[in-house]
């Protein structure tokens, strides 16, 4: 990846496009980021996110919900999106020649939405069954819990809102919230894969160049006062769920690199410390691991074992005592180890536009900018255990926010 | 892009499809054994031997095998299925040699007594973990009633009677028995320089003996009705359903590929707009699975427990009424193109085309490009689609509900 495949243009309504060219790819795929996410949504209406993108595919444009589904099924077109904590996503990935069309189905989707009153109902029952769904879904319940017991901002609430939230929104409210939060200000559209940028660009000049408006913005990320242990019972699970959250630096923090390669030393490839110690040696778990994590403005860490309860103690043991251990030190075969795995990574996701085009605009949003290749190759060659050291001893784990879902409550010895 | 393939003297096939243009080489180990070719009593033993597999050899300690694939940066991974157990991964293509002697060396594995007691604790684990996963769990079960006492009724994990009893030696027998040369083909695909694979393959295998490697392919006999497994474990109620449907080896599964996906298909299929845009399930999809001279349809969905019936009768009325009145032109080309879309993704890297590659060998002997691949996707006609689907035994099936109920018809 040279500079001369990445390309990015900002419109004067604020929206951004940013595009890399991936040689020889039969697809292409693209990715609209709206600025309208669980941490702008209304207090009292915790939810409204997850509505809209609900709703947005139910009519737009001068098409009915199904005339809309067979025209995005006719292209063949792989839907992804969703409402995620800071903003919404929507798009997907087709063969090239069927961008512009795409595109333009999605103008419709993003700005002439219907809103029917007819289907308010229908989203709401969609977006509770959600909701109660997350009971059979342990790790993914945990983690629910984990970001609202560790953030005392609204980056701790769920981007399935709350029954009470959903459940008090009118298609009125959320016709005004359309208006408010689906503008292009901070919006961004990625593309990866096989285009023409010249003709991208006025495609989407032509699409989206008369959209105009800024969503409010993202409140600050906030940790002051949080949880510490949070347990949540159910005495009929077959496996204890284990959650450790502590706070990191931010991916632009000059020294994130450091912290980068810390946390691919305890979990990156199968020889890294957490899953040496806790698998391999002991047994103890099928998986644990731990992975920087970022909202905009501020970091963290995330770490997760799933064990049977008699176990469960000892694992959690085990797991917080290797994140205490990392300010000892590491070594330069871990941070060798780290390195290749993290730049073979990388190389890897340039085969895939589905996993360049996330990378590209999660980049332009959290830094403001997208890193090249060589960027990162360079940053990460600058790392050395001395380094990671100086910055673990700065910012050491710990004060670590702790959830357990399952029958057993346990100790957080620290 | 090349084809590759050599039969070397001990019976092993190695194949690949070379893309001198990607930017990394993926290669694997595809042995034909599974869940299927097992006995009751060592149920469990193809998985956990993947297991083992990771533990070291004569010339390596354990500890060292994470290292080395680390310490070139190689994304690897194994998975067992009822029919297939494939080791495989993928690298930059100045580390092709190091992979490849190192899982050359891996397919030899110790199996030390010590590593066994360790790791029969991991899998024990595993087996929990999926025990709390409803869908996984409902469809291991609809799946061993349905095909009764045919050998792919085998539960892939086993039970955690049959993994604590399982002994060591057990386990070499099984090892011995299945991972014969014959029974194995090592793959590669993209960047790859394939000579120096062949000359290291040779090296690496010369010890190796061919062997009898039987698997039995016998006729199913379906097991038909409605069954319940009420659980208050469970919040939501799971509807698995299952029917006899095409084999790897028979033609005719491209066209049922191309029905199941307009009947089931997450977004915009039959079921979207019967059960999941109007919210009556909050997930029901419908797909058909090709195995090693069997096929089958399965349909599941998820919902309230006080919707379990309707929802139950509606993946089954669903497919009556398509069955009746027969699939649009529209519909069936929505399927075809979002398959086929889904096939150029898949085949973006070495690594998706790998499985691909490896699996039409496998089955059928057969060499395909992507092109091919997407070609007889986008053949199927309307007419065969539904033709295929008219065929379709609805009283061959079986319908199995699990969660919060007392009753289903």
């Amino acid at each position: 990846m040279s500079d001369s495949r990445l390309h990015t243009h900002t419109y004067d309504n604020g929206l951004t496009l940013v595009a890399e060219a991936i040689p020889n790819a039969r697809a292409v795929a693209f990715q609209f980021q709206i600025p309208a996410g669980a941490v702008t949504d209304p207090q009292d209406g915790q939810g409204a996110c997850s509505l809209l993108e609900i709703l947005a595919y139910r009519g737009a444009g001068s098409y009915t919900a199904r005339e809309l589904s067979d025209a995005l099924d006719s292209l063949g077109l792989q839907r992804h999106g969703a409402a995620d904590l800071e903003y919404t996503t929507f798009g997907g990935s087709l063969l090239r020649e069927d961008l512009s069309e795409a595109l333009s189905l999605f103008a419709d989707i993003l700005l002439r939405p219907h809103l029917p009153d007819e289907q308010a109902d229908t989203a709401k029952t969609i977006a509770m069954q959600r909701i109660a769904a997350l009971e059979d879904n342990p790790s993914q319940k945990l983690f629910v819990y984990l970001q609202e017991a560790f953030f005392t901002s609204p980056h701790g609430r769920s981007t399935l809102g709350t029954p009470e939230g959903i459940g008090s929104l009118t298609i009125e409210r959320l016709r005004e919230d359309h208006a408010q939060r689906y503008r292009p200000m901070n919006s961004i559209l990625g593309v990866a894969g096989s285009f023409d940028w010249e003709e991208l660009v006025r495609t989407v000049e032509r699409l989206f160049g008369e959209w105009a408006g800024e969503a409010p913005p993202l409140p600050q990320p906030e940790t002051e006062g949080r949880k510490r242990y949070l347990h949540l019972p159910k005495e009929d699970a077959s496996q204890m769920q284990i959650g450790v959250a502590y706070p990191e630096i931010a991916p632009d923090h000059l020294d994130f690199y450091n912290s980068l390669m810390a946390v691919q030393v305890l979990s990156a490839g199968m020889g890294s410390r957490l899953f040496t110690e806790v698998r391999e040696k002991r047994g103890l778990v099928y998986s644990v691991f731990a992975s920087n994590r970022a909202v905009k403005d501020s970091g963290l860490v995330l770490a997760y074992a799933g064990t049977t309860p008699d176990r469960s103690q000892d694992t959690l043991d085990v797991l917080l005592a290797e994140l205490k251990r990392l300010p000892e030190g590491v070594t330069q075969e871990e941070v060798d180890r780290a390195r290749t795995g993290l730049l073979s990574t990388l190389v890897m996701q340039g085969e895939s536009t589905g996993g360049r085009v996330g990378a590209l605009t999660r980049d332009l949003f959290l830094r403001g900018r997208v890193r090249t290749l060589d960027e990162i190759r360079g940053e990460v060659e600058r790392v050395t255990p001395e380094s990671i050291q100086r910055h673990l001893e700065a910012h050491p784990p710990k004060e670590f926010t702790v959830v357990t879902l399952g029958p057993a409550e346990l100790e957080v010895r620290e | 892009m090349i084809y590759d393939r050599i039969e070397l003297e001990n019976g092993l096939e190695v194949l690949g499809e070379r893309n001198p243009d990607a930017k990394s080489m993926a290669l694997g180990y595809f042995v034909r054994t599974g869940a299927r070719d097992e006995t009751p009593e060592i149920s469990g033993v193809s998985h956990f031997l993947e297991h083992m597999v990771f533990k070291g050899t004569e010339s390596r300690a354990p500890e060292r095998v994470n290292l080395e694939f680390d310490e070139i940066g190689a994304k690897y991974n194994a998975f067992t299925s009822d029919e297939n157990t494939v080791y495989y991964g993928a690298v930059l293509p100045e580390h092709q040699s190091r992979l490849l002697g190192l899982f050359g060396d891996l397919m030899r594995p110790s199996l030390r007594e010590e590593d066994f007691n360790t790791e029969k604790k991991v899998i024990l684990e595993e087996i929990a973990m999926y025990e709390d996963r409803p869908t996984f769990t409902l469809m291991d079960k609809t799946q061993e009633w349905f095909f009764g006492s045919h050998p792919l009724a085998n539960s892939v994990l086993g039970t955690p009677q049959t993994i604590t009893d399982l002994q060591r030696d057990q386990m070499l027998a099984y090892f011995n028995r299945r991972y014969a040369p014959n029974n194995i083909k090592l793959v590669l695909a993209g960047n790859y320089d394939w000579e120096s694979a062949v000359e290291q393959a040779r090296e690496i295998t010369r010890d190796w003996r061919p062997d009898d490697t039987p698997r039995e392919i016998p006729g199913v006999q379906p097991q038909t009705g409605v069954r319940v497994e009420r659980t208050d474990k469970f919040n939501r109620v799971h509807l698995c359903w299952i029917a006899p449907g095409y084999s790897e080896q028979d033609e005719r599964r491209y066209a049922a590929d191309v029905a199941s996906y307009a009947i089931g298909a997450r977004r915009g299929s039959r079921y979207y707009w019967a059960l999941t845009e109007p919210g009556i399930a909050d997930s029901a999809w419908f797909d058909h699975y090709s195995k090693d001279g069997v096929g089958m349809y399965t349909a599941y969905a998820s919902c309230d427990p006080a919707k379990a019936q309707p929802v139950a009768d509606l993946m089954r009325n669903v497919l009556r009424e398509a069955q009746d009145e027969g699939l649009t032109e529209a519909e069936v080309n929505g399927a075809r193109r979002k398959l086929a879309a889904g096939r150029t993704l898949h085949a973006e890297s070495p690594m998706g085309r790998l499985m691909s590659v490896g699996m039409n060998w496998v089955y059928r002997r057969e060499v395909m490009t992507l092109d091919d691949e997407i070609d007889r996707t986008l053949a199927v006609t309307a007419e065969e689609a539904n033709a295929i689907l008219r065929a379709l035994p609805l009283e061959q099936s079986a319908l199995m509900g699990m969660g919060p109920l007392e009753e289903l018809q």
